[in-house]
């Protein structure tokens, strides 16, 4: 039965993980940028929801909204940014996006200050029992929802005029001039959907863990998700964050009352710390290693 | 790039005789100041070394500072001294290199992420290995005892800070003279094109992480025993990108763009904060640091890829072509004395140009 707690406390946190990681990789297939900042709009997507909350909204509009103004924001860093850069290593459009994550890590901190606040819930509270396993309904809604939206974002890529032109532009940004797609404003699409997608896991994320600046920390532990999953698959992202979210919760759970008992057995060492934070890295290494390409990325063929 | 004359060789070490020196006569904010600078400098050089020269970006250099002040730290207190800092040195480039192994097969961005992976991992061990590192409560560090002397003032650091930087900044600068040199920049250009000009491009790379993870362990047992403590939050990621905006900021791929990186990344919030506590607002003062610090890196990577260095460079033309052009009568020693830089600075142009666009 703990096992299974366990189990949905870690898939509701993936599903999060999975819709950040998502961002990263529609970004990254449009327009080859690493986007490190995806952290930040999570991280906004929060305060701003707190914010319009503080002003007397109520929580559901008050994440609407927010993530509304996020998505904003991030087709207006595109639109001001990285459509500057365009011809710039890669290796600098990487650090650009970290400056933008300190950037709006300060802008955070000026406004709501470095302490942690209590946020608004916006799901009822109470649990639901199943199979005599109580689960909150905060760890239901988050992983019904995030799973939900990723398969819809998912069916909006396949399906829709909209998703095929964003395709057409990941695939070929030359071919697709040619048949008339403008593709700096599908990029402008990209940057959008994607911080808004960030901003709703920021959102789900401060009522499962609280909001802190720490949230956009939730970028870099995405990095590990893509990898895993392959840069360029999306629907790899969803898998990859769902599976590092139940082995965090494991290893959380289960590895390191294990571990610790073991080390006070052995050693003098006490505590093993955070090992679940260091797991995915961990893993990512040794993904590196053996299969560069994630487990659902296709090997690219590299052009001088 | 032809030798130097003597005559400017031995200008620049009287220049370094003196700046050690000056060390002495600072008083000990003064001495806080120039080893903080210092010690972030060497660090700097170590990364540009590395993603500026030789095309290798990195994340984990605030794990390889850590690893160099914990080796020196142990052995600095089980009485070592010189050989403390060779064997933070040795420790870091040994660091390096096992970091660096993905990069022998991994390009750019994956690369990165290994780095960043890497750096994750050990900033936790560094938090789990009590018997070494003492964990959260810190290791206590004895002064460094160098030549049977200890070292126990500020003044007496940043003298041995700015020693090393200089001894570690010639070194670089003639690393880069040699066959080993020119290939990182090769190898930061296009690595296929070096590989067609028979370069060994996995052992320039090796090359690369070895001596840059070396400098970078010099400069952690440096900064160990500078303070006296080592914590495991002092080497975690947010070291990483302060070396990073330090090179971004100063300059990728020229080696004075370290030292004013350097000096601009330490230098700022250390003012910012004086301001701060004149009109008592620290708080949000210190909020204003990291914007400005973030905007920095944005706008330096938008408008002047190649630094300040590069902006220094361009102002002072400027000054010289303006002073040239008001007074004309003037102009012939105005170009004679501009003459000597004409050459190297053209020379310099393929160096100092940022990372290589080969792999997109």
């Amino acid at each position: 039965m703990f096992v299974l707690q366990i189990a949905t406390a870690g898939l509701a946190t993936g599903s999060v993980y999975a819709l950040i990681a998502m961002g990263i990789v529609l970004i990254y297939k449009c327009s080859g940028v690493v986007n490190f900042a995806q952290g930040a709009y999570a991280m906004i997507g929060a305060y701003a929801a707190y914010g319009l909350g503080s002003l007397g909204l109520s929580p559901l509009p008050a994440a609407v909204g927010a993530v509304v103004i996020v998505a904003g924001a991030g087709a207006l860093t595109e639109l001001l940014v990285l459509r500057r850069m365009l011809k710039a290593p890669v290796v600098a459009v990487m650090m650009v996006t970290l400056g933008i994550l300190i950037f709006f890590r300060a802008v955070c901190l000026a406004v709501w200050g470095a302490d942690p606040i209590a946020f608004r819930q916006i799901f009822p509270p109470g649990s639901v029992q199943i199979a005599g396993v109580f689960i909150t309904y905060n760890y239901v809604a988050a992983a019904a929802l995030s799973i939900v939206l990723s398969l819809g974002f998912l069916a909006f890529y396949r399906f829709t005029p909209m998703g095929l032109m964003q395709r057409c532009a990941a695939d070929n940004s030359r071919a697709a001039l040619a048949v008339g797609i403008h593709v700096s404003n599908q990029v402008s699409v990209a940057w959008a959907v994607s911080s808004g997608l960030a901003a709703l896991g920021g959102v789900l994320l401060a009522t499962l863990n609280g909001l802190s600046l720490g949230l956009s920390s939730i970028g870099l532990v995405a990095f590990p998700v893509i990898v895993l999953g392959g840069l360029t698959s999306l629907m790899g992202s969803l898998v990859a964050g769902l599976l590092l979210g139940v082995l965090e919760a494991f290893t959380d759970g289960l590895l390191t009352p294990a571990l610790e008992s073991w080390f006070r057995a052995h050693t003098s060492i006490y505590s093993v710390g955070a090992l679940q934070h260091v797991v995915p890295y961990l893993l990512v290494g040794l993904m590196l290693l053996v299969r560069p390409q994630g487990i659902f990325g296709r090997r690219g063929t590299e052009r001088v | 790039m032809p030798a130097r004359p003597a005559r400017s060789r031995a200008l620049v070490l009287a220049a370094v005789v003196v700046a050690v020196a000056a060390c002495f006569a600072l008083n000990r904010f003064g001495a806080y100041l120039v080893h903080s600078v210092a010690i972030a400098a060497i660090g700097a050089l170590a990364l540009n070394l590395l993603t500026g020269f030789c095309g290798q970006i990195s994340f984990a250099q605030g794990a390889l500072v850590g690893i160099g002040a914990y080796t020196a730290g142990n052995l600095g207190n089980a009485g070592w001294g010189l050989g403390a800092i060779l064997a933070a040195g040795l420790a870091g480039a040994v660091a390096s290199l096992v970091i660096g192994l993905p990069a022998l097969r991994l390009r750019g961005l994956y690369y990165a992420i290994a780095t960043l992976a890497a750096q994750f991992v050990i900033e936790y061990l560094f938090k789990i290995a009590e018997p070494i590192t003492k964990g959260f409560s810190g290791l206590i560090v004895k002064p460094l005892v160098l030549f049977g002397r200890t070292l126990a003032s500020d003044q007496a650091y940043a003298a041995l800070a700015v020693g090393v930087l200089a001894l570690t900044w010639a070194a670089l600068a003639r690393l880069m003279r040699t066959n080993v040199g020119r290939a990182f920049l090769v190898v930061r250009e296009n690595e296929l094109v070096a590989k067609g000009m028979g370069i060994d491009v996995a052992r320039t790379k090796m090359w690369a992480f070895v001596v840059s993870g070396f400098v970078t362990g010099v400069s952690g047992a440096l900064l160990v025993f500078t303070h006296r403590l080592a914590t495991p939050e002092a080497f975690e990621l947010p070291l990483s990108i302060d070396q990073v905006a330090m090179i971004i900021v100063g300059g990728q791929g020229i080696w004075s763009g370290s030292l004013l990186g350097a000096a601009f990344v330490v230098l700022l919030p250390e003012a910012i904060q004086r301001v701060g506590e004149a009109f008592d607002i620290a708080k949000l003062l210190f909020a204003m640091r990291e914007m400005a610090f973030g905007l920095l890196i944005i706008l330096f990577l938008m408008f002047e890829p190649r630094g300040l260095s590069a902006l220094l460079r361009r102002l002072a033309r400027w000054v010289a072509g303006a002073v040239s052009r008001k007074a004309p009568a003037t102009a012939s020693p105005a170009a004679a004395s501009a003459e000597p830089l004409g050459p190297r600075a053209t020379l310099a142009a393929p160096n100092t140009r940022t990372q290589s666009g080969g792999s997109t």
